[in-house]
């Protein structure tokens, strides 16, 4: 069986069973050619599921809205991460979600009515293609286990501060702040945002780059220590701002300075969520 | 016989607008296009095709600034924005033309909004029709074609090595020098073929599916960020603040989104619409039955883009498709 | 000028600040321009947009009369960033001012009926001057009962008035909190109970209520037990709204604003709204 019968046969089971109310998985789109979320909540609608190298979404981010509800999932390593995140936040319960972990071949890059072969930045450099955790597994797990790498964060730390801010501020003065980045983000669930918030007031409604560049700065470092590299917020940002640069570095650092990353396991304490007095940092000193 | 410019003596006429007004036209930003100040004619983006965002922002700018309030003196006076400069708009497609005319019917209602005015008299559009239809697009089912030149100053239809020209109105007359047009022996090409979907009593649908299951679904996957609003030609929700800046205070608009959080939430915590179906059934019901019912027209012109950049593929078309469906299922 | 740009506030300054209870405090606004002063003219019902330059402006139900001629009264309680700023201002402060905006009371259609006025907490504030014009034109109006709730005593808004209100012919105050204090001798029930403990006949009669979306939804079951129909019902919706001029789209209920078309309604005109709020 392939990955998409898999997922249909395992999915019908789970809602034949009543195991779960609703199997969050992949369609096909309207434009033919790529995926989007399907939430299955009868058993006869199953075989609408489907899995490729074009669910690009991390569907955990739906896990929220389903709080308390048995529901299954289907989710590539990056997306496993997400759920592992989302558990060790207290925002789910792990018993209350089933996992249908997917190992992945890497997305592709993709556009409205068009697939391409050409694997996803994010999927390129990514090491893990088996999730870290799951109940049911689509595919054969393999044992790689790569040193993660940070080859475009590099050539960014290569630049000068001057050329790093020059770069930024031509992203940032596209920004639209529609958000879609956090709304796809599956770590930023804050009821009320900061974006929002009016007392006090941290950025204003101007959709101009001085309030762009607040917006990105700080959403980037409330996911520091928090990001699981699934890049939503670059895929679904309709202004190509390459906010993955933002997330890495940050997810650079908390590795070199914690031996942290996000979502490898749901139970260690995220560095920013703890405080050791006998952690010391060789920073700024 | 029409009246015909070459490409050639389309840009050194564009060239010398650019000189006296603002020339706002397509150009490539990154992978993106988008209509901005053009600096040179010759980044002008002739191809087929939608900008990835609509260019209502010149009517109705992402932020602008109402009116500041000057302190000096020690009184205090309210000093409004004004719309000084001369723009045109080249390039602009039918379907967000009509936009634009969709946008005068709140924005034009009397008390008229006095900023979005000003940027309207100020601006002249000159249009590009299209040769061919992109396959997210359904102008025809929204009460536009794609040759339609009734929203445009002066229309452009692309024909070899030129521009058929159609001077639409006095304001697009004025802009056009004395003798820049030929006559010409060329005829437009056959208008493309554009999907079309079932749009025909869509508001009357709208009503009897209000209540149905069917937007909780829908909603299930919405992730409500602003996208669709934002590239919308027709959408106008705003939000209003004062800020402070350079030492004054200034009262600023910017776009706003029925899906954002806290749309509707009034001081004190109350959120009459916070359940997601209600939120996404709204943009659906603003389009397709409330402006329907008070100005006559969709709220919707076809130009395909929120199909195209919903990150999860909430299709206005498809919406449409069941909500037609549903009026018969929901009975059953 | 100022005609031509309706998102343009009129410049007013604060005449005076009172304090109605620990969060509600009393603003008398006076407009600057004495032709704008001479021109307002509002029913009771209708809202103003009130600035606090520098942070925005908020819209508020006017609670004087507009035939009085006097100086512009809105009861605002700090809730928001704007409400915040407007209670930090002292009088002489100069704001801004919108409106008027939206419909109004149908006090015409309340002539020679009894009337059962019912507002909690800060929500009784627009129902204000329906009481001023109804005991300033006494006679034009049946039997007139007041019911004004509260959290607790001090929650009450306008007291000062509540003396020449029980005193004025054919009137009676009912006054009511959920929790009482040491001083407090009058009545502890919810506003739906003592709609229901004070059995008022729906003949020839109506009923305008406003206040928090929880007690209106209560005091409206109330209301149909003792027989009031729909239409003999009449309160005010509040939404979240930006311009007042039905163009921002924020505060429509379906295919109504409630700026425009509101905020007053009868429940027949809310029950026929398609989306319920």
């Amino acid at each position: 069986m392939n990955a998409t019968e898999q997922i249909v046969a395992k999915a019908r089971e789970l809602l034949e069973s009543g195991t779960v109310e609703c199997v969050i998985g992949y369609e096909r789109a309207t434009d033919g050619v790529n995926a989007r979320p399907l939430f299955v909540y009868q058993a006869e609608e199953a075989g609408k599921l489907i899995f490729d190298q074009t669910c690009a979404h991390n569907l955990a981010k739906y896990l929220l809205n389903r709080k308390g509800k048995a529901t299954a999932i289907v989710a590539k390593p990056c997306d496993v991460r997400a759920v592992n995140l989302l558990i060790n936040e207290h925002q789910v319960e792990r018993d209350k979600v089933l996992i249908i972990g997917v190992v992945c071949p890497g997305m592709v890059e993709t556009k409205w009515g068009r697939v391409s072969e050409k694997l996803r930045q994010a999927c390129e450099l990514c090491r893990e293609h088996t999730p870290v955790v799951y109940d049911f597994l689509v595919g054969e797990p393999g044992d790689e286990e790569a040193a993660v790498e940070y080859p475009d964060v590099a050539r960014m730390e290569a630049l000068s501060i001057e050329e790093r801010r020059a770069f930024w501020e031509e992203q940032f003065s596209r920004c639209i702040r529609c958000y879609a980045c956090r709304q796809a983000c599956p770590g930023c669930y804050c009821s009320e945002c900061f974006a929002e918030r009016l007392d006090p007031l941290w950025v204003g409604i101007r959709i101009a780059p001085s309030e762009s560049w607040i917006w990105n700065t700080m959403r980037a470092f409330h996911l520091a220590g928090r990001c699981i590299g699934c890049n939503q917020c670059e895929r679904v940002c309709p202004m190509n701002i390459p906010l993955s640069l933002l997330n890495r570095k940050l997810e650079k650092e908390t590795l070199e300075l914690f031996g942290y990353r996000a979502g490898v396991d749901a139970e260690t304490p995220a560095p920013f969520a703890t405080f050791r007095k006998d952690e010391k940092l060789e920073v700024g000193e | 016989m029409s009246d015909y410019i070459s490409r050639a003596d389309l840009l050194s006429w564009l060239e010398k607008v650019s000189q006296s007004r603002d020339l706002v036209a397509p150009v490539k930003i990154e992978d993106l296009t988008l209509f901005q100040k053009v600096e040179r004619v010759e980044d002008i983006v002739f191809d087929p095709g939608n900008t990835d965002l609509s260019p209502k922002e010149f009517f109705f700018p992402k932020s602008e600034v109402l009116f500041y309030v000057d302190r000096s003196d020690g009184r205090v006076e309210l000093v409004p924005a004004e719309v000084e400069q001369e723009t045109v708009i080249f390039g602009i497609r039918p379907c967000d033309a009509k936009g634009i005319a969709v946008l005068d019917l709140p924005y034009l209602e009397e008390p008229a909004d006095a900023l979005y005015r000003q940027h309207r008299e100020k601006t002249t559009l000159v249009g590009l029709s299209c040769v061919s239809a992109c396959p997210e697009c359904f102008c025809t089912s929204m009460g536009t074609t794609p040759d339609d030149a009734s929203n445009v100053d002066i229309m452009l239809t692309e024909v070899e090595e030129g521009f058929i020209v159609q001077v639409v109105t006095e304001k697009g007359k004025a802009l056009l020098p004395e003798g820049l047009l030929s006559s010409k022996e060329v005829s437009p090409p056959a208008a493309p073929s554009v999907a079309s979907v079932p749009s025909e009593g869509i508001a009357e649908k709208m009503h009897q599916v209000f209540d149905s299951p069917y937007w909780d679904r829908l909603a299930d996957r919405c992730l409500h960020c602003n996208v669709c609003s934002y590239v919308c030609p027709t959408c106008y929700c705003f939000d209003v603040r004062d800020l402070r800046s350079g030492g004054r205070v200034e009262r600023v608009r910017s776009w706003e989104s029925c899906q954002s959080p806290g749309f509707t939430k009034i001081a004190g915590g109350y959120d009459p619409r916070a359940a997601k179906g209600p939120r996404l059934r709204q943009r659906f019901a603003h389009k397709l039955l409330y402006f329907v019912e008070k100005f006559g027209v969709t709220h919707c012109v076809g130009c395909g883009r929120c199909v195209r950049s919903c990150p999860v593929n909430i299709d206005i078309r498809e919406v449409i498709q069941d909500v037609q469906g549903l009026g018969v299922k929901s009975e059953a | 000028m100022k005609r031509d740009n309706p998102l343009l506030p009129y410049l007013a300054t604060l005449d005076e600040v009172v304090d109605l209870t620990p969060d509600v405090k009393l603003f008398r606004i006076e407009l600057n321009d004495p032709e704008v002063r001479e021109s307002f003219d509002y029913q009771p019902g209708q809202f103003v947009f009130v600035s606090a330059f520098g942070t925005g402006e908020s819209p508020f139900g006017l609670t004087s009369v507009g035939y009085r001629k006097g100086p512009l009264e809105v009861a605002v309680r700090r809730v928001g960033t704007v409400t915040g700023s407007l209670h930090d201002l002292e009088p002489g402060a100069i704001v801004g001012v919108r409106g008027p905006f939206g419909n109004h009371f149908p006090l015409d259609e309340f002539k020679g009926k009894d009337l059962f006025i019912i507002g909690g907490g800060i929500g009784f504030a627009p129902l204000r001057p329906v009481i001023t014009s109804i005991l300033d034109h006494r006679e034009d109006y049946g039997e007139l009962t007041i019911l004004n709730g509260a959290r607790t005593p001090s929650d009450l808004v306008f007291a000062p008035e509540f003396d020449s209100w029980a005193a004025a012919p054919r009137t009676k105050l009912e006054l009511t909190v959920d929790a009482g204090d040491e001083s407090w001798t009058g009545r502890v029930a919810l506003i739906p109970r003592v709609v229901a403990e004070l059995g008022f006949s729906p003949e020839n009669a109506i009923a305008v209520i406003c206040g928090p979306p929880i007690m209106i939804h209560f005091t409206l079951i109330e209301l149909k037990k003792l027989g009031f129909a729909d239409s003999q019902i009449v309160t005010t919706l509040e939404g979240k709204m930006k311009c007042g001029l039905g163009k921002c789209a924020r505060c429509n209920v379906g295919e109504k604003y409630i700026c425009r078309d509101g905020p007053v309604f009868t429940m027949e005109q809310i029950s026929q709204l398609i989306e319920q709020f």
